[in-house]
């Protein structure tokens, strides 16, 4: 549309007049103020007839009635998404009731006599309206974009709230973590949190399917089932008596309080999701481990989640596999416990598939191998071998936009 | 990758032949053709998946809700996964609720 109201020479109008009339008048007066005119009969109307005219502006007998006009407006809003939406305004033939009808419906108007200097400033004005209502009318969906973005970013405020404010500082441990959502909310998290009285750690690193809001909701319910859980289970420091020589590899008192909470925390959220969310299909895989900070144990469930890796002093790795499926997604669900060890100079990273899944701008995803060679290198704080790894996933991804929510959690025994 | 999945229907089974890429952009198309698969009277459920290149976890959660709106007893089978695509349904343990075979034709 263009801006000077009276219309260009390069302007077109499409009149659709009643069947059997010609709106000689109307016509001739458009003619000599320099608009292209295209006339169209009523009964011609066929979607196919008037998808092939892209007009400026629509003159319309009124004698076509709301309804058809309805149509017409709905046709020319649809195509190309609006944007080259023309005025629509209904003309009187005879029919003053038809006119009326018209107006009182919200069109705009022009009636006899069609005199071209009459008809240049009623067209003017008609522009003027017709204009001031797009305008108000892309005000209206700018302010709704706005208060929604406004919501979305403070959905983000909260759900980073549900994360960690400071990793807790740990004499002989270090702990870092990488944290970036695809969208403004995520459906990653990750949990850092001290158990039996300050000699446990829990770690958690959880990924709700999907992303966007949907699996931000319902990352905040696993979070908070799955930590209120642990902390309900783990307030106390462990009861068992150290009363006989622990047989090798039978787990800690911190271990074996660890196992019954973590069985507890996992199995429970599992029982409530499916319960409770089974229709909603959203499901996590949750990596929970409980660490024993003086002696380096570690007992775990890996709900379905990426393998974490532990990378021992001597160098290779270990992946922590599965000991059951994914959380919330089958309704008997077992899961059983795994155990490793953290001794010094050992580093376990804890990542979702945003990190192997990473592409570049080719679609080729970071991978395993890139993972493994960076987390592989021995010697390094968790602060370092965090800030390594997000670099080589930026430098594989570079402009490539990010698909999938990023987290990493780090551990290292000094 | 553009994704596709083209039902085709005998007597008793329903064969989805899925392609390309299923992630949260393809999610909702290939719900479509689940929930069009379910509202019809078929006794088995045939995914075909020899050419699906990847399946991020909110293509799972679409085989989670193929499995949901299915009537129970109805087999789910999957065939023909690539490498990948198994890893990840066998990693979130979906593999205990779905039938694994080789090839779409076996």
């Amino acid at each position: 549309m263009p801006d000077d109201p009276a219309g260009q020479a390069e302007d077109s109008v499409l009149i659709i007049c009643q069947e059997g009339r010609t709106p000689g008048e109307l016509h001739r007066a458009l003619r000599s103020d320099g608009f292209q005119v295209e006339v169209l009969a009523a009964g011609e109307l066929s979607p196919g007839a008037v998808l092939n005219a892209a007009p400026d502006i629509v003159m319309a007998s009124a004698s076509l009635g709301l309804q058809r006009l309805g149509m017409l407006e709905e046709h020319f809003a649809q195509r190309d998404a609006g944007e080259r939406m023309p005025n629509i305004i209904v003309f009187a033939e005879d029919d003053s009731t038809a006119l009326v009808d018209c107006v009182v419906g919200g069109f705009d108007y022009i009636s006899p006599p069609f005199l071209p200097d009459l008809l240049r400033s009623r067209m003017s004005s008609c522009g003027d309206r017709f204009r001031l209502q797009a305008l108000v009318g892309k005000m209206a969906a700018e302010a709704s974009l706005r208060d929604y973005e406004q919501q979305l970013s403070i959905a983000r405020e909260i759900q980073l709230g549900f994360l960690p404010d400071v990793l807790p500082a740990l004499e002989g441990w270090q702990i870092a973590t990488v944290f970036r959502p695809a969208k403004e909310v995520a459906g990653d998290f990750y949990d850092v949190f001290e158990l039996f009285s300050g000699q446990g750690l829990g770690l958690v690193v959880a990924d709700v399917c999907d992303k966007g809001i949907g699996a931000a909701l319902f990352m905040a319910i696993f979070r908070t089932l799955l930590r209120h859980t642990a902390e309900q289970a783990g307030a106390q420091p462990p009861w068992r008596a150290e009363a006989r020589p622990r047989k090798s590899g039978e787990p800690g008192p911190t271990g074996s309080a660890g196992a019954g909470l973590l069985l507890a925390a996992v199995a429970g959220t599992n029982r409530y999701m499916v319960r409770n969310h089974l229709r909603q299909g959203y499901f996590a895989t949750v990596f929970f481990g409980i660490l024993d900070l003086s002696s380096g144990e570690l007992v775990y469930i890996n709900g379905g989640h990426n393998p974490p890796v532990l990378v021992p002093a001597a160098g290779g790795y270990q992946l922590l596999q599965p000991t059951g499926p994914a959380v919330g997604m089958l309704a008997d669900s077992t899961f059983t416990l795994g155990q490793s060890r953290l001794s010094p100079g050992d580093a376990l990273l804890i990542y979702t598939d945003g990190v192997t899944e990473a592409r570049d701008e080719q679609g080729e995803m970071f991978g395993m191998n890139r993972l493994l060679a960076v987390a592989g290198q021995l010697g390094r704080t968790a602060e370092q071998l965090t800030g390594l790894m997000d670099q080589a996933v930026r430098g594989h991804t570079g402009y490539a936009e990010q698909a999938d929510d990023i987290t990493m959690l780090f551990m290292t025994r000094h | 990758m553009t994704f596709s999945a083209d039902p085709e229907f005998s007597s008793i089974t329903a064969t989805i032949r899925l392609s390309g890429e299923l992630d949260s952009g393809s999610a909702p198309q290939f719900e479509q053709v689940i929930n069009d698969v379910a509202s019809r009277d078929v006794s088995r459920l045939v995914l075909g998946m020899e050419e699906l290149a990847y399946l991020s976890s909110a293509g799972l959660r679409c085989l989670v809700f193929a499995q949901q709106k299915m009537p129970a007893g109805v087999p789910i089978i999957l065939t023909g996964l690539q490498p990948d695509v198994a890893e990840t349904i066998r990693l979130t343990g979906f593999d205990r609720r779905v039938q694994i075979q080789g090839r779409a034709d076996a």
